[in-house]
C-alpha cells in the first residue's frame, strides 16, 4: 500500500512522465500536436459530461479550457496540457489524508465487520466504538468467521518479501474490495495499493473507507486517452515503487455471473512496464501476478447485475450506480443470511506467474512449461539489450491474459448454490430440449418444475464430472460439494437459495423443485460456465482471450 | 564430437571432393535451421546466400556428414549446390545454443516432439520461426501454439506461401508471407530471407497464415483426384473455389481473419498446390483416384502427405463446430472411410446449391 509519503512522489512522478511522453511524441515528425491532444480531451470529456447529471466544476474547467486554447501561445498550451494531466492524476489518486489514513488502516477490518453487520460508517464513527472494545476483538460478529483463505498463501508472502506482488482477482461484486482487503490482512499479507471504480468511491456505504485507504481511482467512463495513459502510469510506477497492488482485469463485475474469460490489456500491461522500467534502471525487482478467485455462495448485487446482463446487448449498463450495494437494507438483509446460514465466502490466491505468463516458483524464479528455472528479463532483450517495444509487451500482456484467465478457471470454487443452479437448469433443458435457447431461458418460472429425484440424478453426474475435473486440478470445491453427495449439496444449496433474494431462486414444494427466480438460476448457474460440464450448451456469449 | 568424427571417417560410401571436415562449427553469431527436408534445406540455403552463418539440424547424422561434405542434399534436393555458410550438424543443443534465431522445419506430426528436446536449450531472448504447414491431430493445435506450450520462447512467427523448393532454388522469383505479432522479429526474418528472386510479404494473422498453408493441402489431394479422373479445368476451378470458401469458413472460426485468403498464404498456396502436380498431396489424389488405398500410395510416395494427417484434423473440426464443408468432408470420406470418388463428387453435386460467397 501507498503510504503518505509516497503518494505525493507518486503523483508527482507520473505527472511528469506522461508530460514528457507528450512533449516528446509532438516533437517526432508526424507527433500530434499538444493542442491536438488537449483538444482531444475536450472531445471526450465533454461527451462524458453531456452524459451525467452534475460536476459542474469539471463543466467549468473544460469550458474555460476551450476558451484558453483558442488564443493560447506554445508556452500557454504547455501549461494547459500539465494542468490537465495534474487533474487526472490527482483524481487517480484520490484525496489522500494521511490522518485519515492512519485511522482507516487499522479500523479497515473491524469497519468492514460493522457494515457487514448492518452498521452504517456514520453509525460506526459516531457511536465511539472505534477507540475502544471493538478494536481489541469486541461484541460485532466477525467476518473472519465467514472467510475462508485458500490457495498458496505462504509463497504469496514470500514473494511479498522477494519483489512486487499485483493481485488481479475475479470480479463479482462490489463488495470484492473489501473482502479482499480483508482476506490480505488476514491472511497476513501486507496491505495492497487498490483500483477501483469512482463509482465505488462515490458510493455512500462504503465510499468512506475506499476514499482514505491507498485505493486509486479508474474511472471507467472516462474514454480520452490521455486519462488512459495517466491511469496506466499511475499503476506502474506503484509497481515501481515496489508497493503491491491490486485491480480487477476484467474491468467490471461479471454481470451474467461467469468467470471473467476476456480480461482488460491497459492496466495489465503495467506488470511488463514495471519490470522494464526497474531493469533498465539496473533494478532487478521482479513483478508477480497472483490470480485471485473470489467465490461467495450467494452475491449481494445478483439480482441487479443478471437483469443487466439480459437487457438486449448493447443496452446495458457499463456502470451501475442504483444497485443493492447503495442501498442499506440490502446489506442488512445480505449480511443476516451470510452470519445466520454460517456461508462462507471464498477467496483462493492462485500460483503466481511472471509479468510474460510464466509459472513461478517459491523462490521468486520464472519456470518454463517443463519447470526450468529461465531468466524473464531476457524476453526484454534483443542481442544482450533490453529493448522498448510496445508491441512486443502488448503482446506479452495477451500471453500473460491467458494465463490470468486459465488461473481463474482452475482455482474457481464450486459452491453449493452454484452447482445447484447448473444442475437444475440442465436438467430442464434436457427435459425440454428446446430448439430456441433464448425463448426457453424466457419461459422458465414459477410454473416450471422438476421431481426432486430427477434433479438429484442430474446432480450426481455434475459432481461426478466435477470430481474428476476437481481430480485434475481443472476446479476447486467448496466444503459441501466435495462430499459429492447430491443429497447433501441439494439441501445445503435449497436453504440457501431460499435466503437473501427477494424470491427464491428454487423453491422445494413437496417431492418437486419449482423455479422461483429464473434470472438468477441462471446467474448461479454460470459460474461453472466453460468447463463443458454435462455437455451443456453455452449460455453466455463471452469474448474469449485468443488461444 | 569424437564419436560423430569416426563414424563419418568409417562409412564414406562416395569419395568426396576433399575438403576441411569442420566438427566444432564456425565462431560467430548464427541462424538454426532445423530440419534438412528440401524446404528447410532450401530456406538454411536462403539465409546463407544472404552471408549469414546458418546451422542446419537434421536426426541424420549420415545426412548431416554427406552434406558437410557433398555441400549437396542428395536426398531431398538433389542437383543444387549449397552456400558455404551452412553447416550441417545432428547435435540439436550445437545448433541452436546461441542462434539468433531458430527456424523450424519439421513434419507436424513431429513438432511438438522437437520442441520438447529444445525446451531445454532455448531461452527467452531467443525466437522461433516455423514454416511447417500442418495441424496436430486431436488437439487442432497449430504449431506456433505447440511452440508456446513446449518452451520459454515466446517470441514466434510463421512462414509460409506458395513455395516449391526446387523452383526458389533454381532462382525463379518466388514470395512468401511471414506472419507474426511481433514486428521487429517479421523485419528480422524478412531481412533474412529476402534475395533477388525472394520476395517477403509481411502479415500479423497468424493463424490465418498457419490455417491456409495446412488446410489447402487438403484441397490439393482433392486437386489430384480431379485430374486423375481427367475431370478438366472447370472441374479444378469449381474445387478450388469452393474449397478456398471452405477453407476460410473453418479459419474463422478458429480466428483467422479472412483478408489473409486473399493473399500469398491463401489463394496464393492453393494455386500453387493444386496446379503442381509433383506434389504429394495431388499424386496421392491421382492414386485415390486410380484406385488405390491411403497405404499403398504411401508406400510408393515413400512418405506421408501432410494433407492424410490435415483432412482428419479438420474432419474432426467440422464436425465438432458445426461448419459448412462439404468438399472437405468429401475428400475426408474417399481419403479415410474408402468411398470411391465418383461416388463422392455424385454426392458433392447434388447439394442444395448455395449462395456463391458465403462466409458465415
Amino acid at each position: 500500500m501507498i503510504n503518505e509519503n509516497d503518494a505525493p512522489r507518486i503523483a508527482a512522478e507520473v505527472v511528469a512522465r506522461v508530460y514528457e511522453r507528450c512533449r516528446a511524441r509532438a516533437a517526432r515528425p508526424g507527433g500530434k500536436p499538444l493542442d491536438e491532444i488537449i483538444n482531444e480531451t475536450l472531445y471526450h470529456e465533454r461527451r462524458r459530461l453531456a452524459r451525467q447529471r452534475g460536476r459542474d466544476e469539471e463543466r467549468a474547467f473544460y469550458s474555460g479550457l476551450r476558451h484558453r486554447l483558442g488564443r493560447a501561445s506554445e508556452a500557454e498550451t504547455q501549461r494547459m496540457l500539465h494542468e490537465i494531466i495534474t487533474r487526472y492524476v490527482e483524481e487517480i489518486s484520490g484525496h489522500f489524508d494521511p490522518n485519515i489514513y492512519r485511522v482507516a488502516t487499522r479500523v479497515m477490518p473491524v469497519g468492514v465487520s460493522a457494515l457487514l453487520t448492518g452498521l452504517s460508517p456514520g453509525r460506526l464513527l459516531g457511536s465511539g466504538l472505534l477507540g475502544g472494545g471493538l478494536l481489541g476483538g469486541g461484541p460485532l460478529p466477525s467476518l473472519e468467521q465467514m472467510l475462508e483463505i485458500h490457495g498458496d498463501v505462504e509463497t504469496t508472502r514470500r514473494l511479498n518479501e522477494l519483489g512486487t506482488v499485483l493481485y488481479v482477482p475475479t470480479h463479482s461484486s462490489n463488495l470484492d474490495s473489501i473482502i479482499l482487503g480483508l482476506a490480505l490482512y488476514q491472511a497476513g499479507l501486507p496491505p495492497v495499493t487498490y483500483g477501483a471504480g469512482l463509482n465505488l468511491f462515490e458510493n455512500r456505504i462504503i465510499g468512506y473507507f475506499m476514499q482514505n485507504l491507498g485505493a486509486y481511482t479508474v474511472d471507467r467512463l472516462k474514454t480520452d486517452p490521455l486519462y488512459r495513459d495517466a491511469l496506466k502510469e499511475y499503476s506502474t510506477v506503484v509497481l515501481e515503487y515496489g508497493r503491491p497492488s491490486l485491480f480487477f482485469p476484467g474491468g467490471t463485475r461479471a454481470r451474467a455471473g461467469t468467470l471473467e474469460t476476456y480480461l482488460k490489456k491497459g492496466l495489465l500491461g503495467t506488470a511488463v512496464a514495471a519490470y522494464r522500467n526497474n531493469l533498465e534502471r539496473n533494478r532487478d525487482r521482479r513483478i508477480f501476478v497472483v490470480p485471485v478467485t473470489l467465490n461467495y455462495p450467494l452475491v449481494l448485487e445478483a439480482a441487479t447485475l443478471i437483469d443487466d446482463h439480459l437487457q438486449i446487448s448493447g443496452q446495458s449498463r457499463y456502470i451501475i450506480v442504483d444497485d443493492e450495494f447503495s442501498q442499506l437494507d440490502r446489506w442488512v438483509a445480505y449480511a443476516r443470511g451470510l452470519f445466520a446460514l454460517d456461508m462462507h465466502i471464498y477467496v483462493r490466491f492462485g500460483a503466481p506467474l511472471d509479468p510474460f505468463g510464466n509459472p513461478v516458483n517459491e523462490q521468486g524464479e520464472s519456470l518454463d512449461p517443463h519447470g526450468r528455472v529461465i531468466d524473464p528479463g531476457r524476453y526484454l532483450m534483443d542481442e544482450g539489450a533490453i529493448v522498448d517495444d510496445e508491441t512486443r509487451d502488448a503482446e506479452y500482456t495477451r500471453m500473460l491474459a491467458r494465463g490470468v484467465v486459465r488461473s481463474f478457471f482452475a482455482n474457481n470454487i464450486a459452491c453449493a448454490t452454484h452447482v445447484v443452479s447448473f444442475a437444475m437448469l440442465h436438467a430442464l433443458y434436457e427435459r425440454e430440449r428446446p430448439s430456441h435457447l433464448y425463448r426457453f431461458l424466457r419461459s422458465l418460472g414459477p410454473e416450471t418444475s422438476l421431481p426432486v429425484d430427477q434433479l438429484l440424478a442430474t446432480l450426481q453426474r455434475l459432481l461426478d464430472e466435477l470430481g474428476a475435473l476437481a481430480d485434475d486440478g481443472g476446479i476447486q470445491l467448496g466444503r459441501v460439494v466435495s462430499s459429492r453427495r447430491a443429497e447433501d449439496v441439494l439441501n445445503h444449496a435449497i436453504r440457501r437459495l431460499q435466503t437473501y433474494h427477494t424470491r427464491p431462486v428454487i423453491e422445494r414444494r413437496g417431492d418437486r423443485l419449482h423455479v422461483g427466480d429464473a434470472n438468477l438460476l441462471l446467474f448461479y448457474r454460470n459460474r461453472l460456465e466453460g468447463y463443458g460440464l454435462l455437455d451443456a450448451p453455452t449460455l453466455v456469449r463471452q469474448r474469449q482471450e485468443a488461444p | 564430437m569424437t564419436g560423430k568424427q569416426t563414424r563419418s571417417t568409417a562409412r564414406k560410401a562416395t569419395p568426396a571432393p576433399v575438403r576441411p571436415t569442420a566438427v566444432q562449427p564456425p565462431p560467430g553469431p548464427h541462424v538454426a535451421v532445423l530440419g534438412a527436408g528440401n524446404w528447410g534445406t532450401t530456406i538454411a540455403h536462403l539465409i546463407a546466400s544472404n552471408g549469414n552463418a546458418v546451422r542446419l539440424w537434421t536426426r541424420s547424422s549420415e545426412l548431416a556428414d554427406a552434406i558437410r561434405t557433398e555441400r549437396v542434399n542428395r536426398r531431398y534436393l538433389d542437383g543444387f549446390d549449397l552456400s558455404e555458410h551452412i553447416w550441417p550438424t545432428n547435435d540439436l543443443a550445437l545448433a541452436v545454443r546461441g542462434a539468433r534465431m531458430i527456424v523450424m522445419v519439421i513434419p507436424s506430426s513431429g513438432f511438438r516432439a522437437v520442441c520438447r528436446q529444445l525446451a531445454p536449450l532455448v531461452e527467452p531472448d531467443q525466437a522461433i520461426v516455423h514454416a511447417t504447414k500442418g495441424l496436430e491431430q486431436h488437439t487442432y493445435r497449430r504449431m506456433s501454439q505447440i511452440v508456446l506450450e513446449e518452451t520459454c520462447v515466446r517470441r514466434y512467427a510463421v512462414i509460409s506461401g506458395p513455395n516449391i523448393a526446387r523452383e526458389i532454388m533454381e532462382g525463379k522469383p518466388s514470395g512468401t508471407v511471414v506472419a507474426s505479432p511481433f514486428p521487429r522479429l517479421i523485419e528480422r526474418v524478412s531481412g533474412l530471407l529476402t534475395g533477388p528472386t525472394f520476395r517477403v510479404y509481411t502479415n500479423d494473422d497468424v493463424a490465418g497464415v498457419e490455417l491456409g498453408g495446412a488446410l489447402k493441402n487438403i484441397i490439393a489431394i482433392g486437386a489430384g483426384i480431379s485430374a486423375g479422373l481427367q475431370l478438366g479445368e472447370n472441374t479444378r476451378a469449381l474445387l478450388i473455389t469452393r474449397g478456398l470458401g471452405e477453407i476460410m469458413r473453418l479459419s474463422l472460426s478458429f480466428g483467422a481473419r479472412a483478408e489473409t485468403f486473399s493473399g500469398l498464404a491463401g489463394i496464393g498456396d492453393l494455386m500453387v498446390t493444386c496446379a503442381s502436380e509433383h506434389s504429394r498431396n495431388f499424386r496421392l489424389g491421382r492414386g485415390l483416384a486410380a484406385g488405390k488405398d491411403v497405404a499403398t500410395i504411401t508406400a510408393q510416395l515413400g512418405m506421408v502427405a501432410e494433407g492424410v494427417n490435415t483432412v482428419a484434423v479438420a474432419h474432426d473440426f467440422v464436425r465438432e463446430h458445426n461448419v459448412y464443408a462439404p468438399v472437405i468432408e468429401a475428400i475426408h470420406a474417399i481419403v479415410h472411410g474408402g468411398q470411391h470418388p465418383i461416388e463422392a463428387i455424385r454426392e458433392l453435386m447434388v447439394l442444395d446449391a448455395r449462395p456463391d460467397v458465403d462466409l458465415g
